[in-house]
């Protein structure tokens, strides 16, 4: 059990907390007459509502029940309508959990934007619109987000014709080199484009920068360039062995094994499958292990943005990951595209000799601290990285959480939020770990919530290893008994999510009797943080910028999926 | 052993081994020329090592890599490969850049610099010239540079290029004023501009130390002095904490950015030889020039430039970047306080003694 209990929920005044969960009845008399219907989700309830009153149901759900988190929007298609979920959590307690339905007829997909209430909503509403084609009315700028502007037909709806040829002619359509006047025909600003292809990007982001001077005076990412219909290919395999390779490509820092649990998870609370005690461990210590790497990378990288090409911390922090690579490919087979979850358990057992890999194991972490000591010798502790990280890129708890940031950011900002202790899956809750927050706010504090959250991780796994050396020999279950082919109840609708490498990585699934997921809808906790690079930036310096898009620690294959 | 220095400049001196004195002016052209292309000759050698191969090296020894190992003995013929390969590169010259400037910028950076060395006392008697004038000769001449990379940067026709350049010449403009003050520091000890006076103002014992004289170099003297001119020096020649003009992850490669083939190669050079300038002027102010025990000095005074190289690489590897203000900042408010502190001090020390 986390050392750190969760607080209580500071429930006592928010409508339909009771001691044994909520009171979904006295959550749909607040809401009232918005309320047309009533769904059961398989991780909550969901409340049909009428599309004119999206805004007031989202607000008086927000301001007086509590639930201050917009994880995601799901929009799909059905026969007969369109529908967009808005899954609400609460940042104090993300196991109370509600969906919020919005139908909309088929002849005119329209209802109400819900960015003035969530501004997260902002970027998941454009790609509901982009990729099924909702329309939400008052929302501030309805773009495609995904695919190029110029695309014809939302690929995602029913109706779509995949043979149809896109002619995209770009070039017409959008001039790179056109004079920019954004901030009024006389002023002195420059526009430039960072990007899709730039040293600081982590990737093929592209962000439309407005310089004044050195300074920053509007600035917008623009992504998509990595978009790889991952949500549609996940839709088009079967739950039981198809879909499990696909998340290791989301986040491949690597968090790939984080993101199999997101998976896994969903589809195992949706068909109803208890993991073994044992399995659980190894999932855990696996997880646990890729956290690190990935977090090793997100500190490496964040040390080019900052310190120039010619860094050794890069060098050093891919040396001790490549010590968790040879683990993990002992253990899974693979070092980057793992595929070691399996629905109900994993794909195999420790590598044989078991107390010889538990013993490599248990040397790596033995080593870590010492090698933590080193980076904080060369990094946090350097005096111009402190002068160029604190105070840069401020994000206020506020802000953080209107946006929907989840993770490392978040818990940057102060935000006590970790669903490893607050949504418990997996072994964690009886191991003895802490969540790391810092009150910074700052490039600094993201910085050391991932140093320190290694050094949890690295308890987590020390624990976990004691734990699989005394496990006794007859009972090693790696894997649950499963169906060959797995057909969940038609209908049944499940929103899961798990603490991945970024944060709240959610998966939202729909059966529809079939063997493949009718929808598939990914929550990227990237995608969330990223939308907060404008309220970190704008009036800073175009390095502050760099250095908080590299503390944001994007991945564009989980933005763009 | 040869003198350390020498009353006749290394022209006169090839002029009197060839015999050119009997040619009148022709003559004389000619052993200047000779004498320049031996010192830029020697200038180059050391940049050629540097930048395809040491710089990797010690990079990589600092990130725990192995570098280039391939090609010859500890893979020096990497320098050959290098070379032939950047200069058969496309030189690629945008549509919208301006023209004169674009093309001129590259050998003005790279001009400068070696020009510098004209005035050097490298030992055995190596200096082209040794005019009264010699160290403003140094200093004026290799701010020359800056126009350069404002050239670059505003021919180039490219947002980060502009940007590269501007930041150039603000940092440039911040600390060659302490870079200077801190050099005439040194003028007022040694009591004279002229290059060869001040490393022979280097050469008196100090203090002795268990038998070892140790000589009177201005680093010892005034080692606040000393450090005050490593950091500008740093500043001016670009690199980690202050390499903001190029800063890769923020603007590219700045100025440079447009720039490929044979200007790349130029800008590259440029670079190298501003380093080892910095590191020629730093041994010349601080270290004593080419003084040093037993080993003739031109090899002491290689080994000083390249101690210097050595410590742009390893701020390169270790020191993250200010960001833009903070080097304004630092420049301004900082080094240029300090340096006029450090002046001040220093004329009133030696005033009392003297």
């Amino acid at each position: 059990m986390s050392l750190e209990q969760p607080e209580p929920p500071t429930g006592g005044d928010e409508v339909g907390v009771t001691a044994d969960g909520l009171d979904y009845d006295e959550l749909a008399a607040l809401v009232g007459d918005n309320v047309i219907d009533r769904e059961q989700h398989v991780n909550a309830e969901g409340f049909v509502i009428r599309p004119d009153a999206v805004q007031d149901t989202l607000s008086t759900l927000r301001n007086e029940a509590g639930f201050d988190h917009c994880s995601a929007v799901t929009a799909q298609e059905y026969d007969d309508r369109f529908e967009s979920i808005y899954h609400l959590k609460k940042f104090d307690d993300p196991t109370q959990q509600l969906s919020v339905v919005v139908p909309t007829t088929k002849d005119d997909p329209v209802s109400e934007s819900a960015e003035p209430v969530f501004r997260t909503a902002d970027w998941h509403e454009r790609e509901a619109y982009d990729l099924v084609g909702i329309d939400y009315e008052g929302h501030p700028d309805l773009r495609r987000i995904l695919l190029p502007e110029t695309w014809q037909g939302h690929p995602l709806s029913k109706d779509y014709n995949q043979n149809q040829p896109q002619v995209v002619p770009l070039r017409e359509h959008a001039n790179p080199l056109e004079e920019d006047h954004s901030a009024g025909e006389d002023s002195d600003t420059m526009f430039v484009n960072i990007g899709p292809h730039h040293p600081a990007t982590h990737g093929v982001l592209h962000v439309k920068t407005v310089l004044d001077g050195e300074q920053i005076a509007d600035i917008e990412p623009d992504i998509g360039y990595l978009h790889r219909c991952e949500e549609q290919m996940c839709q088009q395999s079967t739950y039981r062995h198809q879909i499990m390779p696909y998340p290791d490509r989301w986040d491949y820092t690597p968090g790939g094994i984080l993101n199999e649990w997101a998976y896994a998870r969903a589809a195992e609370s949706m068909a109803d499958i208890t993991v073994p005690e044992y399995a659980q461990v190894l999932r855990t210590m696996s997880a646990e292990l890729t956290r690190i790497c990935a977090h090793l990378l997100a500190l490496g990288t964040f040390g080019l943005d900052v310190y120039g090409d010619f860094t050794a911390i890069f060098m050093y922090a891919v040396r001790d990951r490549e010590v968790i690579q040879n683990l993990l490919e002992d253990l899974t087979g693979q070092r980057l595209m793992f595929n070691y979850f399996r629905l109900g358990g994993v794909s195999w057992d420790l590598p044989e000799p078991r107390e010889e890999y538990l013993e490599d194991v248990r040397d790596f972490i033995d080593e870590l601290p010492e090698r933590l000591e080193e980076y904080h010798d060369l990094i946090t502790g350097n005096e111009i990285f402190q002068i160029r990280c604190i105070d840069t890129g401020v994000l206020p708890p506020e802000v953080a959480k209107n946006y929907g940031a989840t993770g490392p950011v978040a818990r940057g900002s102060g935000i006590d939020y970790d669903l490893r202790r607050d949504d418990p899956y997996g072994y964690y809750d009886e191991l003895d770990w802490d969540v790391v927050t810092q009150d910074g706010c700052d490039n600094y504090a993201r910085v050391l919530v991932r140093m320190r959250e290694v050094e949890e991780s690295a308890k987590i796994i020390s624990q976990c290893v004691d734990l699989l050396e005394e496990w006794p020999e007859d009972d090693r279950d790696i894997q649950a008994n499963v169906p060959r082919t797995l057909r969940p109840d038609e209908d049944k609708e499940v929103y899961e999510a798990v603490e991945g490498a970024k944060g709240e990585l959610g998966i939202y699934m729909r059966s529809d009797g079939t063997d493949k997921p009718a929808r598939f809808k990914i929550r990227s906790p990237c995608f969330s943080n990223l939308q907060t690079l404008p309220e970190m930036s704008e009036g800073e310096y175009i390095p502050d910028m760099v250095a908080s898009l590299g503390s944001l620690d994007i991945v564009l294959g989980e933005v763009d999926r | 052993m040869l003198p350390l220095q020498s009353a006749t400049p290394l022209p006169d001196r090839i002029s009197g081994l060839l015999g050119l004195g009997q040619f009148g002016v022709p003559g004389e052209l000619l052993a200047g020329l000779l004498a320049s292309a031996l010192v830029a000759t020697f200038v180059l050698l050391n940049t050629a090592v540097a930048g395809p191969w040491a710089k990797r090296k010690i990079t990589a020894s600092f990130t725990d890599r192995i570098s280039v190992n391939r090609i010859g003995p500890f893979g020096l013929g990497t320098i050959v490969v290098d070379s032939v390969r950047l200069l058969s590169k496309e030189l690629i010259i945008p549509e919208r850049v301006d023209r004169p400037a674009f093309d001129l910028a590259p050998l003005v950076l790279a001009s400068s610099a070696l020009l510098g060395f004209a005035v050097i006392p490298m030992g055995n008697g190596i200096q082209v010239a040794d005019p009264e004038i010699g160290l403003a000769y140094v200093f004026a001449i290799a701010s020359i540079a800056s126009l350069g990379l404002v050239m670059a940067g505003y021919a180039s026709s490219n947002k980060y290029s502009f940007l590269g350049g501007l930041r150039a010449v603000a940092q440039n403009l911040a600390y060659e004023i302490p870079l200077v003050l801190t050099g005439v520091s040194v003028v007022i000890f040694a009591g004279s501009l002229q290059m060869s006076e001040i490393v022979a103002a280097q050469e008196a014992t100090l203090f002795e130390v268990a038998g070892v004289a140790i000589p009177q170099w201005f680093a010892i003297v005034n080692p606040f002095a000393f450090g005050l001119f490593l950091v500008a020096n740093l500043a001016e020649v670009g690199r980690n904490p202050f390499d903001i003009p190029e800063a890769p992850t923020e603007i590219v490669a700045g100025y440079q950015t447009e720039y490929s083939s044979v200007y790349f190669v130029l800008f590259y050079l440029g670079e190298f030889i501003h380093i080892f300038l910095g590191g020629a002027i730093i041994a010349t102010l601080f270290l004593g020039g080419p003084a040093g025990p037993v080993l003739p000095g031109i090899v002491w005074f290689t080994i000083k430039i390249w101690l210097v190289f050595l410590l742009t690489q390893w701020c390169r590897s270790a020191v993250p970047r200010v960001r833009i203000d903070q080097l304004i900042t630092i420049g301004w408010k900082g080094m240029l306080v300090l340096s006029l502190a450090n002046l001040v001090l220093t004329a009133a020390i030696v005033g009392v003694i003297a």
